[in-house]
């Protein structure tokens, strides 16, 4: 799997949403059903799954898939 | 055992002295943000940093009485802060901090409601809450900040800094904030005497089983609760001071990172107790599958309080099942009532031996999906309990009435607000809201009057969701919004959000409906569990115009709420958290 696969499989994971169903225009909350506790989970899963630190302010940026992604791109 | 209640302290300021001089190898650790490693202070080292602190706010100009508050996380910038103001002789005013997935604009908009409402002019908090403030325009960022580097910064006051004298203990130490009707957040005065009996009666009653105060058997607390909680700040902070154990203080995010930080060091540290919300167990039987359980050892565990939220047996149960292989027992789990109103504790499970349950009697509310409901024990000590019916006349043992709770932490009053104080307190008899019965002088919840929504052991009032919903103008004639919440199972209460609307063009309800969703996701960090558009005038009210709430909650779960179009956004919504009634 490249990252964004491994992401998206992230996502996919936390929010219990098939992983084909899921786009960057996705709201986390508003489309996935996050709350607090699942945006703590799936940080800890990127974290773990990409060996990276997302920082607190990074993550409070965090509203949608495409701004995950973004980061992924970024590496 | 009755000595102990003839000399408590008269005010926190004595019970923090009295922790350092008398507990002198007992203290707090506080964990990072990341809960990977803790910084660890004696209450003697607490109280000193206090006392400096107290000099220090009245050199910045922090008078007696004065509430001030504190939005900070869990951290010794916070004990400082905290205990600081409370050797002052003000008042501070726990305040939630910038959270996870919550806008931090809506942080700054809650502080600056806050104290616009209590009449606070300063706020303690970090150099980067308060940058950011500044850049959102928040007047407050402007003078009305106190950052832990400015406090250090200040000149302390030579005289008078930390209040003396035997201070009353009907006295206010400190506002607790709890969600109001207004959208405002109502600030509960707590007294001295309410923070100090209501932990040490907690104590007795969490001993109960093991026939001696939980204090001679156990070595630590070990919470993630917030501070700005009840539970966290009466239960984990004062209840472990006052009593000379050890606390244990996890960030909230850190657990809801890594649950399994808790379970260990709920093992590691001697014998131990904590309390959460049913919220948390369900959490940890989730996020902790089988093979990650290794390793975890939780017989030092002895007690594991379960309240600020209905509890469930299915979770209960599936934690037991979960632990028990760990070490962990059974009977250990105990659950508890309280409220913000009456300081924290007003019922515990003292026989401990595990969750005992009766079914759910018919008038149980259907809302919160029970078979069973469980019993959250007796009063602590000197605290009272009855059942009222809608025309305040109390109700023999079995029938389903208000809870009213008479005791000494039993709240002041409401801050500045007369007239919600004087609907709910009266004659020392606080009404709650909650609705149960009692059966063998226990007490079983069965649901509550009051418009609020409890989700993850947070209340939150219908109106602070309602408002953003409103706020979404689709140019579809959008009308008025009600919000409540359901309950299905262990997942606990789920917000639900109806909408009137003249708009009939099913495109245009899925875009409003999409934004709604996206509004109170990036304001509250709340998901809806559903959304659902009905005609104008299908929200019931009263001829006076008050919305019925629970009327349509009702209509709701018979599924004779006509929707106007089957879910504007279900396609995309995740499976688990549909809670769909009808077809």
């Amino acid at each position: 799997m490249n990252l964004r696969e491994t992401t998206l499989a992230a996502i996919a994971k936390v929010s219990k949403v098939d992983v084909v169903g899921i786009r960057p225009d996705m709201d986390l909350v508003a489309d996935l059903g996050f709350d607090s506790a699942k945006a703590l989970e799936l940080l800890v899963e990127l974290e773990e799954a990409l060996g990276i630190e997302i920082s607190d302010e990074q993550a409070a940026r965090l509203n949608s898939v495409g701004d995950i992604l973004a980061i992924v791109d970024g590496m | 055992m009755t000595d102990a209640f003839s000399s408590l302290p008269t005010n926190l300021r004595e019970a923090l002295r009295r922790a350092a001089l008398d507990f002198p190898h007992r203290g707090i650790a506080i964990f990072d943000s990341r809960g990977r490693s803790c910084e660890r202070r004696s209450y003697a080292e607490l109280f000193e940093l206090a006392t400096d602190a107290a000099a220090r706010f009245a050199g910045l100009g922090v008078g007696r009485d004065e509430p001030v508050l504190v939005a900070l996380p869990t951290s010794w910038e916070w004990m400082e802060a905290w205990f600081g103001l409370v050797m002052r002789g003000a008042w501070p005013v726990a305040s939630s901090g910038a959270g996870a997935m919550a806008a931090a604009e809506a942080q700054f908009e809650k502080v600056d409601k806050v104290m616009a409402a209590i009449g606070a002019r300063q706020v303690v908090a970090s150099e980067a809450f308060q940058a950011q403030a500044g850049e959102h325009g928040f007047r407050f960022a402007a003078g009305g900040v106190i950052t832990s580097e400015r406090l250090r910064g200040a000149a302390p006051a030579t005289r008078g800094a930390a209040a003396t004298g035997v201070s009353d203990g009907g006295d206010v130490a400190f506002l607790q904030l709890t969600s109001g009707s207004t959208g405002l957040p109502r600030a509960v005065m707590i007294t001295h005497q309410g923070a100090i009996h209501n932990p040490v009666a907690s104590d007795e009653a969490i001993g109960a089983p093991f026939g001696e105060p939980m204090h001679r058997l156990a070595e630590c607390m070990v919470s993630w609760l917030p501070l700005y909680h009840d539970m966290g700040l009466i239960g984990c902070l004062m209840l472990p001071m006052l009593c000379g154990l050890d606390s244990w203080l996890l960030r909230p995010e850190a657990f809801l990172a890594r649950p399994r930080l808790w379970l260990e060091h709920l093992g590691s540290h001697g014998v131990s107790f904590a309390p959460a919300p049913n919220f948390g167990y369900q959490l940890c039987v989730e996020r902790i599958p089988a093979d990650k359980r290794e390793g975890l050892d939780l017989g030092a565990w002895r007690a594991a309080f379960t309240g600020a939220e209905m509890v469930r047996p299915e979770t209960t149960g599936a934690f037991c099942a979960a632990f028990e292989p760990h070490g962990f027992r059974p009977e250990s789990l105990r659950p508890c009532y309280g409220l913000a109103e009456g300081t924290l504790a007003v019922t515990f499970d003292v026989k401990g031996s595990g969750v005992r349950t009766l079914p759910a009697p018919a008038g149980a509310d259907a809302g919160f999906a029970m078979t069973d409901v469980v019993s959250n024990g007796v009063p602590i000590r000197d605290t009272s309990l009855r059942m009222t019916a809608p025309d305040g006349s109390i109700l023999p043992e079995g029938a389903i009435g208000e809870v009213c709770i008479k005791g000494p932490g039993v709240f002041r009053g409401y801050y500045r607000d007369p007239e919600a104080t004087a609907a709910t307190l009266k004659n020392g008899w606080f009404s709650t809201g909650d609705l149960g019965f009692l059966a063998d002088g226990e007490l079983y919840l069965t649901g509550r009057t009051k418009d609020l929504l409890i989700v993850h052991g947070h209340n939150i009032m219908p109106d602070d969701i309602e408002r953003l919903a409103d706020s979404v103008t689709g140019g579809g004639g959008l009308l008025r919004s009600a919000a409540f919440s359901v309950a299905r199972g262990a997942a606990g209460e789920q917000a639900v959000v109806v909408v009137e609307t003249a708009d009939g063009n099913p495109e245009r309800l899925a875009k409003i409906g999409r934004e709604i969703r996206v509004r109170i996701g990036r304001t509250m960090g709340l998901p809806l569990a559903d959304l659902v558009f009905v005609r104008r005038g299908r929200i019931p009210r009263t001829t006076s115009g008050k919305m019925q709430r629970g009327e349509l909650r009702q209509h709701y779960l018979n599924g004779t709420l006509e929707r106007l179009h089957d879910g504007p956004t279900d396609e995309t919504a995740p499976h688990d958290a549909g809670t769909e009634p009808g077809p």
